[in-house]
C-alpha cells in the first residue's frame, strides 16, 4: 500500500499543453544562435561523447549530456513564480575506465531557475548546478562536470576539427511518420580534445577526440517505437559515420532510420534505412536491470562500400537514469573493425522499457 | 514445637505489612503526596515539552537528511543562489519555503513546507499513501502544479481525504489546496502530523515570496562515510557554504535552528519546572513526616525486634522497604496523574509558548518510556531521601530493656537559638543570591534564593509550633476552652512530626502565594501597559488560532486599500521580521513613526514623553528598543546598536528604551520606510488606525469590512475589543502557572491529611485516656480539630510571609533575569486572602476525618491496640 515518493518518470510523462513548437522541414538555423536553447520546443540536449588517453597509458571513454525538458508550454501567468517547473534540466555524466573495464556514472535533475540550472538562448551555454557546457565565440567547447559521490570529474576543451554537420535535410532529422516526429540535429563529429579526468582521486591529463551533438524537437518518437540504436564512429581514415536505427516494438527498424557519413573534408552524405543493415552478433545481460543489450554488431552500408563490425570496449556501460530522465540505457565506447576501422560511441535505448511517445 | 518465623520476614511483617494493612489511609495519603509532587513536575515538563516539540524536534525532523542550511532574515534571494553552484559536486542543493498558516477548520496552525518536489525525495523520505488518482508519476506532476501532500492524522482530524480540498489562510487570504495524497508520519507525535507539503513555486505564490526562499538545504552527496568522515564532510560543506553565501546570510545546521528556538523558551521551561519541583520537595517532606511518625509509633516494636536479634541493617531495610513502597507507588501514580495533568495543561502551555514564538504548530503529547521511568525513579528517590531522618531515629532505638516512653517537652533555648540563627542565615543567603546575576540567561541563583526562603518556612515551623504550645499552657490563656488548650499543647507532644507537616503546608502555601503574587503583579502591570499603549481606534490582524495568537501576515494589498481609503496620516502597518544582534535573534519591527507619534502611548523606561521621543527619532533617523533587548545586550538610550540585516550591518542610534511585555527575546522598532528598504514587503503583522476622531471608529470598521470582506480573512477590532483580547491572551498564557497554584493547594490538603492522621495515630493512647476519663467523642474531635486549625494557621502565617518574599524574588529578579522585563510588585490581596483562608479551612476540614477516626474507636480497643 505504501509508495515512496518517486519522481523518476517525471521527465518521461507527456508534458502539459499542446502548444510546443514542432520541428518542420527546412528549419531556419543560424549559428552560433542555434547552439543555444530552444525553450519553445519540448525536448533538447547537448551531448558530448569522446575517448581520451593519458600519457601514462590509461584510456577513458566519457559522456556528458545536459537534457532539457519542457513541462509547461506557453507564457507565464502574472504573479507566477520563476521556480514553476516549466522547464526541467537533467544531466548525465559517465566515465568508462577502459583498461579496468569500470564504468562510473552520475546524474542530476533540477528545474530551470534560481541560477542553478539554465541555458542561454543565443549561444551554447547550458548548465546544471556545477555541470556546464559552454562555447564562447571562436573558442573551444568547454565541458566541466564533477560528482564527489561518484568520485569523478572531467574538464575538457573540445576543438572542432570540422564544420558543424547538419544531419538529415539541413538539420531536419525525421524520426517518425507523423508530423512533428522530427528533430533538429547537428554535430561536431570530430573535436580534438584535451583536459583533465579525475577518477577516484587520481588525476590524469588526457588528450583524444570527441563528438558533440545538439538536438531539439517536440514529439520525436512516434507510437510503436521501442527505442533506438545509435552509433557515432570516428574512422581512422578521417571520416565519421553516424547511424541510428529506430526500433519498432515488434522488432526491426522504422523507415525513418538512417545516418550521415562525413568525409574528410566535411562533406556529408545522408543515407536512409534502406541503405544499411545491422546484425547483432553478441549481447550482454545486465545483472542490475535484466536487460539484454547488443554489444557486438555487424553493420553493412553497401552504397559506401562499408562492411564492418562494432564491438563495445567495456560491456557494462548501462546508465540507470530512472531518477532523472526516467530511462535506462546503454552508452559506451566502441571500436570498429573492417572497412570502417576506428572508434566511437554506441547508444542503445528501449531495452528495459519502451520509449515510444516519451521523446 | 512452635516455629519462629525468619527474622527479616518478622521485621517486614511487623514493621511494614501489618501497619500498612491496619492503617491503609495513612499509607495511601502519603503515596498521594509523593504522586502529587511527581505528577506536578512531570505534567509541567511533558506539556511544555510537547508545546515546543514541533519547533525543537520539528526543525530536525522536517530537515530530513539535510545537514547544512543557509538562511537569511527576510529570505534568501533566488538571484543569489548561483553562488552555491560550486558546492553541487559535494552536496544536493534544495531550496525550501517554510511558513505557518491557519487552518480555519482546525482553528490552529499548520506548517506549510514548500519544497522542490522534483528532488526532495533525496532529502525527505515520505511515506505517501498510494492514491489511484495519481499513479505512475502523475502525483509528482500534479504536485509540481498546485496541490498538497497532507498528513493522515491532520486529514483525519479535518475529516478530509485524498481528492478533497484543504483550506488555509495564507496572508489572510483563503487558499483552497487540492489534497493529492496523504502522508503517513513515521513516528508518534511527529512534527509531520501538522505539516503539509507543496511545491516551492506554489508556496512562493500563495505566501507572496516570489523571488525568495526561506532557506537552502544542503545534503552531502556522499552517504557511505564513517561517522568521523561524515562529520568532516559536513564541516567542510559548512565552510564552503560560508564562503559562497551572500552577505547577511547565515550558515548552520538544522539543529542550531532548533536550539535557537529552544533558547527562546528555555527560561519559561526552566522556571516552570523549577516551580513544579517545589511540589516534589513538599511531597518529600510528607514522606519524611509519615515515616518519622511511623518509626516513633513503632519504637516499642523496633525495640522488641532488636531484643529478638534484629540487626540495624534489618531495621533499616524495613524502613527503606516502606519508603520504597511509598516511592514506587507514588511515582507510578504520579506518572499516570502527570500524563493526565499534561494533557489538561497542554493547551495552556501551547498558548504560553505561542505567545513567545508565534506560529508553532501543535504536536500530540508523547510520553517517552524513559520519562515515565524517570517519574517512578523520582518518586523512589524522593521517598528514599526522605527516609534518612526517620531511619536515624529507628537505628537509635535501644532494645526493650532500655526503652523509655517519649515525653512531651518544649523546645530548648539552644534549639530556639539554632532555629533563629538558621533563619537569619537563610534570609541573608536568600538576599545575596537574589543579587547574583543570571547564569547563561537562566536565574539559577534567584531560584536558589527562593528555595532558601522556602526552607526558612520549614525552619520556623518548629519554633512556631513550640510558641503555640506554650500559649496553650500559659496562664494568660486560661480562659480558652480546655479542648482548644489541649489541642494546642498536643502539638508540642508530636512537635517534630507536626513541624514537618507545618513546614510542608507552609511551603505549599508560600508557593501558592508567590505564584499568585507573580501572576497578579504581571497582570496588573500588563493591564496598565495595555491601557497606556493600545491607543489605536481600529485594528486589523489575521485570524487567530485556538492559542489566541494570530498566524501569519496580512496581504500588502490590505495596506494599499487602507491607505487609499483613509490616507497615510491614519494608517500604521506594523511589520516584523527576525534580525540578529551579536549573533542572537531579535524581532526587528517597524511602524509609521509619524502616525504613532500623534497618539503615542508607549511608556519609556526613562519616563520621557513618548511624543518627544518619537519626534527625536524622526529627526535623528534613530531606532527604539524594548526593555528586554536593552537588558539582554546592555544597550541603553543614546547608544548605537548594530543589527545584522540582509544588506549588512545596520548601525542605529537608540532613541529610547520602552517597556514591553510581548517579546522577551528583544525587539527593535524602525520607521517603516527604512524597514521596507531593508526587507521586501511581505505584508505587515497587523495594521492600526489612529483616527482623528475616535467616534468614527465603528464607521471605519464598517467600511473596512465592506472593502476587505469576501477577499480577506481578517479580524477587525475596535480599541476596547483589542484591549479585552490582549488581556484574554495574557490570561491564557498564564494558565499553566495557575495550574501550579492549584497543585500547591492540593499539596497543602494532602500534607495536612497525612500529618494529622499520623499524629492522631501516634496519640491514640492519649485519646483513649481522655475517653476513659469521661471525655466525650465531641471533645476528642474538638482537640484534633484545634490541632488541625492551629497547624493551618501557623503554616499559613509562615507561608504568607515567606511566600510574599518569594513573590518579590519572582517578580523583581527571576522575571527580569529570565525575560528582561520590569514589573511592579502588585500582590493580588484578594487572591492571597483566599489562599490563606482556604488553606486554614482545609486544615480544619482535613482534621475532621482523623478526628472522627480517633473518636469512633472504643477506649478499650485503643488502649489494647499496640503490638
Amino acid at each position: 500500500m505504501f509508495k515512496k515518493i518517486a519522481l523518476m518518470s517525471l521527465l518521461t510523462i507527456a508534458a502539459r499543453g499542446d502548444d510546443w513548437k514542432i520541428v518542420k522541414p527546412s528549419p531556419d538555423l543560424s549559428y552560433p544562435r542555434d547552439h543555444g536553447a530552444h525553450f519553445d520546443h519540448r525536448t533538447e540536449w547537448w551531448y558530448v561523447t569522446g575517448e581520451v588517453a593519458a600519457a601514462t597509458g590509461e584510456s577513458f571513454g566519457y559522456q556528458f549530456t545536459i537534457f532539457r525538458r519542457g513541462m509547461i508550454a506557453g507564457e507565464s501567468r502574472p504573479g507566477e513564480s520563476a521556480l514553476r517547473p516549466r522547464q526541467v534540466f537533467a544531466g548525465h555524466f559517465a566515465i568508462t575506465d577502459i583498461k579496468n573495464s569500470k564504468f562510473t556514472f552520475a546524474e542530476r535533475l533540477r528545474r530551470r531557475g534560481a541560477g542553478l540550472a539554465d541555458a542561454a538562448e543565443g549561444s551554447m551555454h547550458a548548465f546544471l548546478e556545477n555541470w556546464e557546457i559552454i562555447k564562447n565565440d571562436g573558442g573551444p567547447i568547454r565541458v566541466a562536470a564533477s560528482d564527489a559521490a561518484a568520485g569523478a570529474m572531467i574538464q575538457m576543451d573540445l576543438d572542432p576539427a570540422k564544420a558543424l554537420v547538419a544531419h538529415g535535410s539541413g538539420g531536419y532529422s525525421k524520426k517518425g511518420p507523423e508530423v512533428g516526429n522530427a528533430s533538429v540535429y547537428v554535430s561536431f563529429t570530430r573535436c580534438a580534445t584535451k583536459g583533465i579526468i579525475n577518477l577516484n582521486g587520481r588525476e590524469f591529463s588526457v588528450k583524444g577526440e570527441s563528438w558533440f551533438d545538439h538536438e531539439f524537437g517536440t514529439s520525436q518518437l512516434g507510437k510503436g517505437v521501442a527505442g533506438w540504436d545509435w552509433f557515432g564512429l570516428r574512422m581512422d581514415d578521417g571520416r565519421e559515420l553516424m547511424i541510428y536505427g529506430i526500433r519498432k516494438v515488434g522488432g526491426g527498424y522504422i523507415a525513418e532510420s538512417g545516418g550521415t557519413l562525413v568525409d574528410r573534408n566535411g562533406a556529408t552524405r545522408v543515407f536512409t534505412k534502406n541503405d544499411f543493415s545491422m546484425e547483432v552478433l553478441e549481447t550482454w545481460k545486465s545483472s542490475k536491470t535484466g536487460a539484454s543489450y547488443p554489444i557486438r554488431w555487424r553493420v553493412s552500408l553497401p552504397s559506401e562500400k562499408l562492411n564492418f563490425e562494432v564491438r563495445a570496449k567495456v560491456k557494462d556501460c548501462e546508465l540507470d537514469s530512472r531518477g532523472t530522465t526516467g530511462v535506462v540505457y546503454w552508452e559506451g565506447p566502441v571500436q570498429s573493425s573492417g572497412d570502417a576501422r576506428g572508434s566511437g560511441f554506441m547508444e542503445l535505448t528501449g531495452y528495459v522499457e519502451s520509449l515510444g511517445g516519451k521523446f | 514445637m512452635p516455629r519462629f518465623p525468619h527474622v527479616p520476614a518478622l521485621v517486614l511483617r511487623a514493621f511494614v505489612i501489618r501497619p500498612v494493612l491496619r492503617r491503609p489511609w495513612r499509607f495511601i495519603i502519603t503515596v498521594i503526596g509523593v504522586a502529587v509532587g511527581v505528577a506536578s513536575i512531570l505534567a509541567t515538563w511533558l506539556s511544555s515539552r510537547a508545546a515546543v516539540a514541533s519547533m525543537r524536534e520539528g526543525a530536525v525532523e522536517i530537515a530530513g537528511r539535510a545537514r547544512v542550511e543557509v538562511t537569511q532574515p527576510g529570505g534568501l534571494l533566488e538571484s543569489e543562489l548561483y553562488r552555491f553552484r560550486p558546492l553541487a559536486d559535494r552536496a544536493l542543493i534544495a531550496p525550501v519555503i517554510e511558513e505557518f498558516a491557519l487552518a480555519p477548520k482546525l482553528k490552529d496552525t499548520i506548517r506549510v513546507l514548500g519544497v522542490d518536489v522534483l528532488l526532495d525525495r533525496k532529502i525527505r523520505e515520505l511515506d505517501v499513501i498510494f492514491n489511484p488518482l495519481y499513479a505512475a508519476g502523475n502525483l509528482e506532476r500534479a504536485l509540481a502544479g498546485a496541490g498538497a501532500l497532507v498528513p493522515e492524522p491532520l486529514a483525519r482530524e479535518l475529516n478530509l481525504e485524498a481528492g478533497g480540498i484543504l483550506t488555509i489562510h495564507a496572508r489572510s487570504k483563503p487558499v483552497e489546496i487540492p489534497i493529492l495524497a496523504l502522508l503517513r508520519p513515521r513516528s508518534v507525535a511527529s512534527a509531520w502530523n501538522r505539516t503539509i507539503v507543496i511545491d516551492i513555486a506554489y508556496a512562493q505564490e500563495i505566501f507572496g515570496r516570489i523571488g525568495r526562499i526561506d532557506r537552502l538545504e544542503l545534503l552531502p552527496r556522499i552517504d557511505n562515510l564513517s561517522i568521523e568522515d561524515a562529520g568532516l564532510e559536513i564541516t567542510n560543506l559548512e565552510s564552503r557554504a560560508r564562503e559562497a553565501a551572500p552577505p547577511g546570510a547565515r550558515v548552520g545546521r538544522p539543529n542550531e535552528r532548533a536550539e535557537q528556538a529552544d533558547r527562546m523558551v528555555q527560561a519559561l521551561q526552566f522556571n516552570l519546572t523549577a516551580l513544579s519541583g517545589i511540589s516534589l520537595i513538599v511531597g518529600s517532606m510528607l514522606v519524611a513526616t509519615t515515616l518519622a511518625t511511623s518509626v516513633v509509633q513503632r519504637r516499642s516494636i523496633i525495640a522488641l525486634l532488636r531484643s529478638l536479634g534484629a540487626s540495624n541493617l534489618q531495621i533499616a531495610t524495613a524502613v527503606f522497604f516502606e519508603a520504597s513502597a511509598i516511592g514506587l507507588l507514588g511515582g507510578a501514580l504520579g506518572v499516570v496523574a502527570g500524563v493526565a495533568g499534561a494533557r489538561a495543561s497542554l493547551a495552556g502551555a501551547r498558548t504560553t509558548v505561542a505567545s513567545m514564538v508565534p506560529g508553532v504548530p501543535a504536536t500530540e503529547l508523547y510520553i517517552p518510556w524513559w520519562a515515565a521511568a524517570c517519574g517512578v525513579a523520582l518518586g523512589l528517590f524522593n521517598s528514599s531521601v526522605a527516609a534518612i531522618l526517620p531511619l536515624r531515629e529507628a537505628m537509635r532505638t535501644p532494645p526493650l530493656q532500655g526503652l523509655r516512653r517519649e515525653r512531651p517537652a518544649f523546645l530548648s533555648k539552644k534549639a530556639w537559638l539554632l532555629a533563629s540563627a538558621s533563619l537569619v542565615s537563610l534570609c541573608i543567603a536568600s538576599y545575596l543570591l537574589a543579587l547574583a546575576p543570571a547564569l547563561g540567561g537562566l536565574p539559577y541563583a534567584a531560584l536558589a534564593s527562593s528555595f532558601a526562603l522556602l526552607v526558612a518556612v520549614v525552619v520556623v515551623a518548629s519554633p512556631a509550633l513550640d510558641a503555640a504550645a506554650r500559649l496553650g499552657v500559659s496562664r494568660r490563656f486560661i480562659t480558652f476552652p480546655m479542648i482548644a488548650r489541649a489541642g494546642l499543647a498536643a502539638l508540642s507532644a508530636g512537635r517534630s512530626r507536626a513541624a514537618w507537616a507545618a513546614g510542608a503546608v507552609g511551603m505549599a502555601v508560600a508557593l501558592a502565594i508567590s505564584i499568585t503574587t507573580m501572576v497578579g503583579s504581571f497582570r496588573e502591570t500588563v493591564f496598565d501597559f495595555v491601557n497606556q499603549t493600545i491607543r489605536s481606534d481600529v485594528w486589523i490582524r489575521p485570524r487567530t488560532a485556538s492559542t489566541g495568537v494570530h498566524v501569519g501576515r496580512l496581504d500588502p494589498e490590505i495596506v494599499n486599500i487602507a491607505l487609499r481609503e483613509f490616507g497615510g496620516d491614519v494608517v500604521d502597518p506594523f511589520h516584523e521580521t527576525t534580525a540578529f544582534v551579536r549573533g542572537e535573534p531579535i524581532s526587528l519591527c517597524a511602524g509609521e513613526y509619524r502616525v504613532v507619534q500623534r497618539a503615542a502611548g508607549l511608556p519609556f523606561v526613562d519616563g520621557r514623553d513618548p511624543k518627544r521621543v518619537f519626534a527625536d527619532a524622526i529627526v535623528n533617523n534613530s531606532i527604539m528598543i524594548n526593555e528586554p533587548l536593552s537588558n539582554r545586550f546592555g544597550i541603553r538610550a543614546g547608544d548605537t546598536i548594530e543589527i545584522a540585516v540582509p544588506s549588512g550591518i545596520l548601525r542605529k542610534r537608540v532613541e529610547g528604551v520602552f517597556y514591553d511585555y510581548s517579546r522577551s527575546q528583544g525587539m527593535a522598532v524602525l520607521d517603516r520606510a527604512e524597514f521596507l528598504q531593508l526587507y521586501p514587503d511581505d505584508g505587515p503583522r497587523e495594521v492600526a488606525f489612529f483616527l482623528n476622531n475616535a467616534v468614527e471608529a465603528p464607521a471605519v470598521r464598517s467600511k473596512l469590512i465592506e472593502l476587505l470582506g469576501g477577499k480577506f480573512e481578517v479580524d477587525i477590532l475596535l480599541n476596547r475589543e483589542l484591549r479585552g483580547q490582549a488581556m484574554e491572551a495574557f490570561d491564557r498564557s498564564f494558565e499553566i502557572t495557575k495550574a501550579l497554584e492549584i497543585v500547591s493547594r492540593i499539596v497543602a490538603i494532602v500534607a495536612v491529611l497525612t500529618v494529622l492522621f499520623a499524629l492522631v495515630d501516634e496519640r491514640r493512647h492519649d485519646f483513649a485516656l481522655v475517653r476513659a476519663l469521661g471525655g466525650s467523642k465531641l471533645q476528642v474531635i474538638g482537640m484534633v480539630f484545634t490541632e488541625g486549625i492551629c497547624l493551618g494557621i501557623i503554616s499559613v502565617i509562615g507561608g504568607f510571609v515567606f511566600g510574599l518574599l518569594v513573590g518579590v524574588v519572582l517578580v523583581k529578579v527571576i522575571n527580569l533575569q529570565s525575560f528582561g522585563w520590569t514589573m511592579r510588585l502588585l500582590p493580588p490581596w484578594t487572591n492571597i486572602l483566599s489562599i490563606a483562608c482556604s488553606v486554614t479551612f482545609v486544615c480544619g476540614a482535613a482534621a475532621l476525618p482523623p478526628a472522627w477516626f480517633a473518636a469512633r474507636r472504643a477506649p478499650r480497643e485503643l488502649l489494647q491496640d499496640d503490638v
